[in-house]
């Protein structure tokens, strides 16, 4: 499903060039769950961004499902992202003034898919998350799991193919961070492949290979399974 | 104390650039305005305040209705002023001031120069009015024929110097006259209803003095000090009976002014302060141009709007980053500071803050201020601002406007709980702030009413210029001053018509514009005239060719001709008098009046022979009142219908042949329809200064919501991120981040629409003649007030959606 090839990203301040992503290859099949490690500045979270289409690499190649998208203008890009790919993030970013619904209900909304058909599947979604209950409260009633469960909630409502998650449990305390891996393993079970940037050991436990880095490049990779 | 305060105020305004730009460039346009207007409004109101006697000074205003025609005049009979000084140990003194023969021709060497500040007056001027002589004798100067006195700066214009007492000054009248200066007196400041360059004793005057029938004369009395002038008024009704009556029943056969009164006539005298000459006197007979009171409130009300959208940007910012002052507030209350402390923090901030648009503001008056002058018609000086009063007031202006835009900041910023504060809870009420929406509302409602105003006073003035008037004003060449020719007018005329593309000829000393001749006669249906036959009109004298040169159109009957001798006692009538006068075939008809000379009284007929199509005689603010033409040689203009493109040269060529009749008097000429736009100057400048005051509101209203967009675009920076993220493209968050704004500016022009309307409607009550308040000119407004709001948000917006939401979202 992805294959980089010689991937390079730079970033550039007026004085300084820091390579954030040295010649980097990685390939991650359909319905793996992968961890990705390293010390901070290793480049994980620039991987991440690009994988996730939010930015673009300055050198190589990134195969997505077959087809090129390194050089893709941002449009394509956001395009390929909303049909096919669901961010999880540390610090869960719900928006405020959304409640439970609505936050789950948005990449439908931006998919364009109907009212009564989003309906039903923010419904279904957050019946099978265990917090339909909490459908018409805010984000700031909800407790950190609670939080991050929208959140995921909200990555997989639209069926991607891709879940990335950026250090998912880093905000919450252990059970509920077990709940939440608990949750990607489900999902990974069901299908959807997972790419998650991780700090924690005891996380990255859970996915199938795990690829370390440091300085802008892999170093190792842990077969798990 | 107050240093630290300062010094952390100043830190604030550095530490936030562009809210303090935005602050700053708001508040220093408002004020900018605010003072210029101020500067404005203070020079209205000190008409006439000069004089010593100022608060005790009237003059008697006549108002006449008679025979359906109404008469607000300024001026009133020869006699009234001597008569109230006999007959009421109240008045202590009066003067009479005489300027209905316009203009004087002064020689200076070989050349003769126009003089239009002329008046006649009596001698008990000095009585009457503070204006110091700086040679000369109060008491005599005006005592005997023959004798005039001069202003400092027409002295030194003739002389060279002041030192002219006992010279002579020699005017065109009769050919030549010569008068004798018995002193000068010091220019009268501009801020007076009129102004005087001549004064001739009123001794020279030519006129059958004596008439309480005529009103010719500004007349002026002083009160004893404690004399209420409403009450006085009621004497004039005695006056009436004693004076007036008597005349009346001699000359019209009117009995009783109950009889009059029951015809439905009118005669009433009245008296008006001196010091609301200016702003609330708009009669005929006035001395100059007046002011108008309510331009005056327009201004001032604007001033202080525009004011006060500057303070409420300032307030609107100051509250929406209250999230980033609450941490500052939390920390100082946990510290130990008094809220009261807080507030005085913040009061030195945006006083601070105020303090330099002030000084920038000071700035702008100084680049603009003549250019304000050509706008406003004054002349203001930019160094009038350092006179005591002013440095108090421009010392006050910070004061003031801080506390006005700070205080509610202030207040709202200080109350906050620290604890709440320090643990986050308050990330303060971006979106829930109802009085922030109320203000941004009633900004942009301003900004509505202002284009709506301008709109309406530009369609107008619009209206004015493309009405049908009755006659055609345009290609109309007017020289004035062909009287002075004497006998040799007739030939100018004949050879200038001669010139190519000059169309047509005629004496035209009464012109359908302000400024021009004016005759008010009495006349009636029967040859014994009383209260119910009797009536006023405008008679006009007008040649041959006056109406083919006017473009004005029989209705009836025919305009005068040489092929019929009788034409001498021919009345051309409009159609409103033939209305009035209510004859099935008006041509035929006789009408009668009196005419006064040493023998008495003497009955005239004249024979109507034709209707003129109603012309706009005077502005558009007034409907068409009754008139009359009698034939005759009106030779102190003459008019030219040209009909040429090359206008330059025409002139040039007339010029020539004024020459070649009268080189030592000066060529002055006009165009009739540039005559005509005169009358409507007021007008034109309150569109322009509408204009600009409209355009200064929307840009002021437009910082600050760009300012409040600027910072909801930072503050939801991670949500427009997360949208994104989650497929959101621009266009979605474009007109998310934008329809907050919008709805407001939507409710803003609900508002403002039957707001404006009932002011314009207002404004445009004063124009007998006037358009329409379109719908569409509400919905232009309204859209106008939109697209500069989309503007001005979408451009922060469309900055924020563009945003690599990878930027916003990095792990904090």
């Amino acid at each position: 499903m992805i294959k980089i090839t010689d991937l390079e990203k730079y970033y550039r301040t007026e004085e300084v060039e820091t390579i954030a992503l040295n010649k980097l290859s990685i390939e991650v099949k359909e319905g793996e769950f992968v961890a990705v490690m390293g010390p901070s500045g290793c480049g994980k979270s620039t991987l991440l961004n690009i994988l996730g289409l939010l930015d673009d690499p300055d050198g190589g190649s990134f195969v997505f499902n077959g087809i090129e998208v390194a050089g893709f203008n941002e449009r394509k890009r956001a395009d390929l992202r909303k049909k096919n790919i669901g961010f999880v993030f540390q610090s869960f970013n719900l928006i405020d003034e959304l409640t439970v619904f609505e936050n789950v209900e948005l990449p439908l909304i931006y998919n364009n898919v109907k009212a009564a058909d989003r309906k039903k599947r923010v419904e279904e979604v957050l019946d099978n998350l265990k917090i339909m209950h909490r459908r018409n409260h805010y984000p700031q009633q909800l407790s950190g799991g609670q939080q991050q469960r929208v959140a995921v909630a909200r990555a997989v409502v639209n069926n991607p193919k891709l879940i990335l998650a950026d250090e998912p449990t880093g905000n919450l305390d252990s059970s509920n961070g077990n709940e939440v891996m608990q949750l990607l393993t489900e999902l990974n079970e069901k299908g959807t492949t997972i790419v998650m940037v991780t700090h924690s050991e005891h996380d990255a436990r859970y996915s199938h290979r795990i690829i370390r880095m440091l300085d802008g490049h892999s170093v190792t990779e842990n077969i798990l399974i | 104390m107050l240093k630290n305060y300062l010094k952390i105020a100043w830190r604030n305004l550095l530490k936030n650039k562009t809210f303090s730009l935005i602050n700053i460039i708001g508040l220093a346009s408002g004020l900018a305005c605010f003072i210029l207007i101020a500067l404005y409004v203070a020079d209205e109101l000190s008409y006439d305040r000069y004089h010593e006697k100022a608060n005790r000074i009237y003059r008697i205003n006549s108002d006449i209705v008679f025979g359906g025609n109404k008469l607000n005049l300024a001026v009133t009979s020869d006699p009234m002023g001597e008569t109230l000084k006999k007959d009421y140990p109240q008045v202590e003194a009066y003067t009479r001031l005489y300027n209905s023969d316009g203009y004087r021709m002064v020689k200076k060497g070989s050349q003769y120069i126009r003089e239009d500040n002329v008046a006649h007056a009596d001698s008990t001027l000095f009585d009457v009015f503070t204006i110091p002589l700086i040679a000369g004798e109060a008491r005599t100067a005006l005592n005997e024929p023959k004798t005039v006195i001069v202003s400092e700066s027409t002295a030194k214009k003739y002389y060279g110097t002041t030192d002219v007492v006992g010279k002579l000054l020699e005017t065109d009248e009769h050919k030549s006259t010569i008068y004798k200066i018995t002193g000068v007196f010091k220019d009268i400041p501009h801020n007076s209803h009129f102004k005087l360059d001549l004064v001739f004793t009123m001794q020279n005057l030519d006129y059958q003095m004596g008439n309480f029938l005529s009103h010719n004369f500004q007349t002026y009395i002083v009160l004893q000090p404690g004399v209420n002038y409403k009450n006085f008024e009621k004497n004039f009704t005695q006056v009436i009976d004693k004076y007036v009556l008597p005349q009346a029943k001699q000359f019209m056969n009117i009995n009783s002014m109950d009889e009059f009164k029951k015809a439905g006539n009118r005669l009433e005298y009245n008296l008006i302060p001196l010091t609301d000459i200016h702003l609330h006197s708009d009669r005929r007979g006035e001395m100059g141009v007046n002011g108008n009171i309510q331009y005056v409130y327009i201004f001032s009300a604007v001033a202080v709007f525009v004011l006060l959208l500057a303070c409420i940007n300032f307030m609107n910012l100051s509250t929406a980053r209250s999230s980033n002052r609450a941490k500052e507030v939390g920390i100082r209350k946990v510290l130990g500071t008094e809220r009261k402390s807080l507030v005085n923090q913040f009061l030195t901030e945006s006083t601070l803050t105020v303090f330099i648009a002030t000084v920038f503001a000071i700035a702008i008056v100084w680049v603009t201020m003549s250019w304000f002058n050509d706008l406003s018609g004054k002349q203001l000086l930019f160094f009038s601002l350092f006179q005591p009063q002013y440095i108090l007031f421009l010392a006050a202006l910070p004061l003031v406007v801080g506390l006005l835009a700070g205080g509610y900041p202030a207040f709202f910023l200080s109350s906050f709980k620290p604890i709440a504060v320090l643990k986050g809870k308050i990330n303060a009420g971006f979106k829930r702030s109802a009085l922030r929406n109320v203000l941004v509302v009633f900004q942009f409602a301003t900004s509505i009413i202002l284009i709506v105003g301008t709109i309406i006073v530009y369609r107008q003035l619009n209206f004015i210029q493309t009405k049908k008037l009755g006659f055609n004003k345009e290609q109309v060449l007017i020289v004035n001053g062909t009287g002075g020719l004497w006998n040799k007018s007739e030939a100018f005329k004949e050879d200038v018509s001669k010139l190519a593309g000059v169309s047509g000829a005629t004496f035209a000393g009464y012109l359908p514009v302000s400024n021009s001749s004016r005759n008010d006669n009495t006349y009636s249906t029967s040859p014994v005239m009383d209260s119910k036959n009797g009536f006023n009109m405008q008679t006009w004298i007008a040649d041959y060719d006056y109406f083919k040169v006017m473009g004005m159109e029989m209705v009836k009957g025919r305009a005068f001709s040489k092929d019929f001798g009788t034409d001498t006692s021919a009345l051309i009538i409009n159609e409103s008098l033939a209305k009035i006068l209510g004859f099935k075939d008006p041509v035929g008809q006789k009408l009668y009046t009196y005419f006064q000379d040493q023998s008495g009284n003497k009955l005239v007929t004249y024979n109507i022979i034709g209707v003129v199509k109603d012309f706009h005689f005077e502005s558009l603010r007034q409907g068409i009142g009754p008139l009359c033409f009698r034939l005759g040689k009106p030779d102190w203009v003459t008019a030219f219908k040209v009909n040429t493109s090359n206008i330059n040269d025409l002139v040039k060529n007339v010029e020539a042949k004024w020459k070649t009749y009268a080189p030592s008097m000066p060529f002055s000429y006009q165009f009739l329809d540039d005559a005509f736009d005169n009358m409507y100057r007021v007008e034109q400048r309150t569109g322009k200064l509408g204009l600009t005051l409209a355009i200064i509101a929307i840009v002021i209203a437009c910082l600050g919501l760009f300012g409040l967009a600027t910072y909801m675009a930072e503050q939801r920076i991670k949500e427009i991120g997360v949208r994104k993220v989650l497929g959101a493209s621009v266009t979605n968050l474009v007109s998310m981040l934008s329809k907050d704004f919008l709805r407001l500016v939507i409710i803003s022009t609900v508002l403002a629409v039957p707001l404006s309307w009932w002011a314009m409607n207002k404004w445009l009550q004063d124009f007998a003649y006037r358009i329409n308040i379109g719908w569409w000119v509400f919905a232009a407004a309204g859209v106008l007030a939109l697209l500069i709001a989309v503007l001005t948000v979408s451009s922060q917006a469309i900055k924020a959606a563009l945003t690599n939401p990878v930027k916003s979202l990095r792990t904090e």
